[in-house]
């Protein structure tokens, strides 16, 4: 289980597509190795995952109780 | 982990864009026909000049572009499988245009053997579509509210095309008919039916994402659009038992749907209201111009119920037809084709160059809001000459056939020039190209 210290958290509510997309992507590019990115989006980003797919990436999709969704994401062959 | 199959279902770029690139030109053409025939294609909604524009506009535009988003967005945002999804888009893009021809030299000849190409052409055309559409609609669960409004538009649309095309049966051969109620239940449900609900289902995803606003009352989508059909299905009912004039019956249900789209205006007003962005884009005013259209209509159509001497002029459905087709429709698949093709253009672009994390360009580069603003004006000049001629038709509709002849021309420019940027940025990385693209 990794550490919070090892997250990087961003929060893309509010945006108009596809700027969240763009900005998980950024954050992603700057991820160091072993980091997590946690995502708060106000829906679900079914666009994302197919990228995070094709990339090596793995996610994990939570449903918060107040109707936001929280992705988890990190690098397959480093978690 | 969840699993997500929806996305591996996402059409080729082609298969929308056919559809986005062709809808212009039938609009162009459309406003040609009207510069060419002038005042006469005001004189009354039966003429055949008329009934030629109006389906250039409902099924060359309209139904195109409403047939292209559909393709798009059944497999991507509602998990509906569409069979062979590029022989379908195909396939129903070719008979659709085709179609549409045959059916509009056929109004404005008369000649019965184009209705007779047309049908089949445009029965195998919507069939294919409604069919497959639905198959893959009612498959699915656990559905969202718009998922409910498109299996109820498309069942809309299937009873619309029957009447429709029951209708041009008697062009085409020798039957006796009822025209005249067959095209009025044809027209509700192909306009408030099909055109109306398919809006108001988007709506509840489009308006929240990409206008940055609250969503739609919970109340509102789980009911509105059932009550809309069921309201239609009575108003038909009554409709048939007294053909000859309109019953009470028929005024109450008719009265009912038209409180159902000026509440769902109202409400999309506010939420646009309290969007979290202070300038508004092409796409909002497009948005405006069409709710404030959809509530034009009914205060018009309001007045003709109440002073049968403004229902007996023959501007009335001419008005009620250019604030709902033009007005509504029109301008809002017009706003909404100014998110979906750059949006769409950025997403295939990001998904393929260097393997997808790659910058592909801003969608704001792909098609800048400045030009899609100043198509919007000439838009609205256009939307204003068109509801000016249907009081006076004289010279202002050879005057408005311009104005939507620039107009239709610079949406389609513009949505060519997003076109153009997916295949310059494509053919700079030839090695990164794959199936998906073409």
């Amino acid at each position: 289980m990794t550490t919070p210290d090892n997250e990087i958290q961003i929060d893309v509510c509010g945006l108009e597509p596809p700027e969240p997309l763009e900005r998980v992507l950024d954050a992603l590019s700057r991820l160091a190795a072993g980091q997590r990115l946690r995502v708060v989006i106000g829906r679900e980003p079914i666009p994302l995952y197919r990228i995070l797919e094709n990339n090596g990436y793995a996610y994990q999709t939570h449903s918060r109780e107040d109707f936001l969704y929280e992705i988890l994401i990190w690098e397959k062959d480093k978690s | 982990m969840q699993r997500i199959l929806t996305f591996e279902q996402t059409p080729p770029l082609s298969v929308p864009l056919r559809f986005f690139l062709t809808a212009p030109l039938f609009a162009f053409a459309a406003a040609l026909l009207l510069l060419w025939h002038g005042s006469d294609a005001f004189a009354t909604r039966w003429s055949p000049v008329t009934l030629g524009l109006t389906h250039l506009l409902t099924l060359g535009f309209l139904a195109m572009c409403m047939i292209g988003a559909l393709l798009q967005m059944l497999p991507v945002v509602a998990g509906v499988v569409i069979p062979y999804s590029r022989l379908t888009a195909g396939a129903t893009h070719a008979l659709l245009v085709l179609g549409t021809l045959a059916l509009v030299a056929g109004f404005l000849t008369g000649v019965p053997t184009l209705f007779k190409v047309a049908i089949p052409m445009l029965l195998v055309a919507f069939g294919w579509l409604v069919l497959a559409g639905l198959r893959g609609a009612l498959n699915v669960q656990q559905g969202s509210d718009m998922l409910t409004a498109i299996r109820l538009a498309l069942t809309a649309l299937g009873i619309a095309v029957s009447l429709g095309l029951t209708a041009a049966s008697g062009f085409a051969w020798p039957l006796s008919l009822p025209l005249m109620q067959i095209t009025d239940l044809h027209a509700a449900w192909a306009l408030l039916g099909w055109v109306g609900l398919l809006v108001v289902g988007v709506a509840y995803q489009v308006v929240p994402m990409f206008q940055v606003t609250p969503t739609y009352p919970r109340i509102l989508t789980q009911w509105f659009t059932k009550a809309i059909f069921v309201l239609l299905a009575l108003w038909s009912a009554a409709s048939l038992l007294t053909p000859s004039q309109p019953g009470i019956w028929q005024n109450i249900f008719a009265a009912m749907v038209v409180c159902g789209y000026v509440a769902f205006c109202c409400i999309t007003f506010f939420l646009l209201w309290q969007r979290k962005r202070a300038t508004p884009d092409a796409t909002t005013m497009f948005w405006r111009t069409s709710l404030g259209s959809l509530l034009a209509c009914s205060a018009v159509w309001l007045t003709g119920v109440l002073f049968p001497a403004v229902a007996g002029n023959a501007g009335y459905p001419l008005a009620l037809g250019v604030l709902f087709i033009i007005g509504f429709g029109y301008s809002v698949i017009n706003g909404m084709l100014y998110k979906i093709v750059p949006f769409l253009v950025w997403y295939h672009l990001q998904n393929q160059l260097a393997g997808g994390c790659a910058k592909a360009p801003n969608v704001k580069q792909i098609l800048p809001d400045a030009m899609a603003q100043k198509q919007f004006r000439v838009h609205l000049l256009a939307l204003a000459l068109l509801l000016a001629s249907t009081i006076h038709p004289k010279w202002v509709a050879s005057l408005a056939a311009v104005a939507f002849a620039v107009s239709s021309a610079w949406l389609w420019l513009n949505l060519m020039k997003a076109a153009r940027v997916y295949h310059r940025m494509m053919a700079s990385q030839p090695a990164q190209k794959d199936a998906t693209a073409t």
